[in-house]
């Protein structure tokens, strides 16, 4: 539709190219640069404080960068400055983006005041412009997707942690996103409840959706991914494979982080 | 009790007539007052200096006067102005209780206009995100997470807003309306038995607050179910 004439794939689905953020005089992010195709599950790692969750909220411009460039399948999102600050140039090309990019955040945000039907219908009907019907029917086979299809009449606040969460990714997934982009998804559950999560995730990579996903579970990094990313200090301090850079970390940070997330 | 009895046989018309103006008066400006308060708040909320600046002044005005002065200003005020009494409006705007009501309504549409304010700011920040990473425009995400979130949590103060303006449409009577304080004034000026006729008038309007709390729980109870209903 926007993709002016280039076939869905021969664009890198996402590209990220030295992408700055500061607040007042602190730098939280000092370049960071990421390419993701389709199909590509790309991890994050870093502890606390380290840029990562900054890094993928500037990416749908929950925050917006303060200098570096983002293109959505070649399209590149147009920043300006008002009133001395960075912003984005076209807030309707902002809204246009975000619809193609879902997120999945650590707190779930639910629409409390919705039932879970209405949380997954909803940007559907309004954003996407899609019939009521055909909403309902696609919901429907998210929620299933997912394994909460027994719950489309609950309100969010009747819902586990772990539920709550899966009909947020089923909420992302009936956009029909391009990319996902995941926040700590299983950060605030209860231990025992981190895995039904991580069970769709997993199922979701196998798939073939492109992911991006912050997360301190090194498991998952080592299993769904196909690229990790160790953000430390608002910069990449070492990116590869997986199976490469799990079992040999180059840096020494990233040594001492992957010993101390294994205890 | 006798006295009561004959008070009512006596004037139960004038009563009734009474409390049918003050029930207009509160439900239409309640109304009106709300659709007012929803755009002040948001202007209020608005990055715009200007706007918010200009929200905020008029929201010190009204609540920083008493509403007697207001509707002093409205009914006495409008008519010097030579532009307003030679406008078509005029045979309207000179009626007393088109000047009671714009007062009510321009005065709850401050106070509400706050309530409404605190209940946006109530509204969890995460939901918001929500709304707009979906690609929910600012209208979007207003119309179907904010202000229906901020409602809910706004009743209850709202409730109070409502029995606080009930009461303050008592003020119309000083503007000749024959509200239920103005015909409980005029019946105790015939009868020379104004306890009687003021706490008859104080009854019904317990009743009326009694009527204004009981809808408010019925539409708490409704409209919060996704909040009591947990687990």
């Amino acid at each position: 539709m926007t993709t002016t004439g280039n076939s869905r794939g021969a664009q890198p689905a996402l590209e990220v190219s030295g992408l700055r953020k500061t607040y007042g005089t602190q730098e939280v992010l000092r370049g960071v640069s990421l390419e993701a195709r389709d199909h590509d599950v790309v991890a994050i790692l870093g502890s606390s404080g380290s840029g990562k969750s900054t890094f993928l909220r500037c990416i749908n411009l929950l925050e917006t960068p303060s200098a570096g460039e983002l293109r959505i399948r070649g399209e590149l999102i147009g920043m300006t400055t008002r009133r001395g600050r960075p912003a984005p140039a076209d807030p309707r090309q902002v809204d246009r983006i975000r619809a193609r990019l879902a997120m999945v955040f650590q707190q779930f945000n639910l629409w409390q005041h919705m039932s879970v039907l209405q949380n997954v219908t909803a940007a559907q009907i309004h954003v996407l412009g899609r019939s009521r019907e055909e909403a309902v029917e696609k919901a429907e086979a998210m929620l299933a997707k997912v394994g909460v299809a027994d719950k489309r009449g609950h309100y969010p606040s009747q819902l586990s942690g772990g539920q709550q969460q899966r009909v947020a990714i089923a909420r992302a997934l009936a956009m029909d996103p391009e990319v996902m982009l995941f926040d700590e998804p299983t950060s605030a559950l209860d231990p025992e409840l981190v895995n039904e999560v991580l069970r769709v995730m997993r199922g979701l990579a196998e798939e073939g959706r492109t992911m991006l996903v912050v997360t301190h579970e090194i498991g998952f990094a080592r299993e769904a991914a196909d690229r990790v990313m160790f953000l430390h200090d608002g910069r990449v301090e070492e990116e590869g494979p997986p199976r490469e850079v799990l079992a040999e970390p180059r840096s020494e940070r990233f040594r001492q982080f992957l010993s101390g997330s294994l205890k | 009790m006798q006295v009561l009895a004959d008070l009512a046989t006596e004037y139960w018309r004038d009563f009734l007539a009474g409390t049918w103006l003050t029930v207009q008066l509160v439900v239409l400006s309640s109304v009106l007052g709300l659709a007012l308060a929803v755009p002040l708040a948001i202007a209020r909320l608005s990055a715009n200096r200007a706007l918010s600046g200009a929200a905020a002044g008029y929201s010190l005005f009204f609540r920083g006067t008493p509403m007697l002065v207001q509707i002093f200003l409205v009914y006495y005020g409008l008519g010097q102005f030579e532009a307003i009494r030679g406008s078509v409006l005029w045979p309207v705007l000179r009626e007393a209780w088109v000047c009671a009501l714009i007062t009510f309504v321009l005065n709850t549409a401050a106070y509400s206009g706050e309530i409404v304010r605190g209940g946006i700011l109530a509204v969890p920040k995460g939901e918001v995100e929500a709304a707009r990473a979906c690609g929910m425009t600012r209208a979007q995400a207003y119309r179907l997470v904010i202000l229906p979130r901020a409602f809910s949590i706004c009743l209850p103060a709202y409730s109070n807003e409502v029995v606080i303006l009930m009461k303050g449409t008592s003020l119309a009577s000083t503007i000749t309306l024959l509200e239920l304080t103005g015909m409980a004034r005029l019946a105790a000026s015939d009868t020379y038995q104004p306890i009687q006729v003021f706490l008859l008038a104080g009854a019904i309007y317990y009743l009326l607050t009694l009527a204004i709390t009981r809808l408010f729980a019925r539409l708490e109870a409704r409209f919060t179910r996704y909040m009591t209903d947990a687990r």
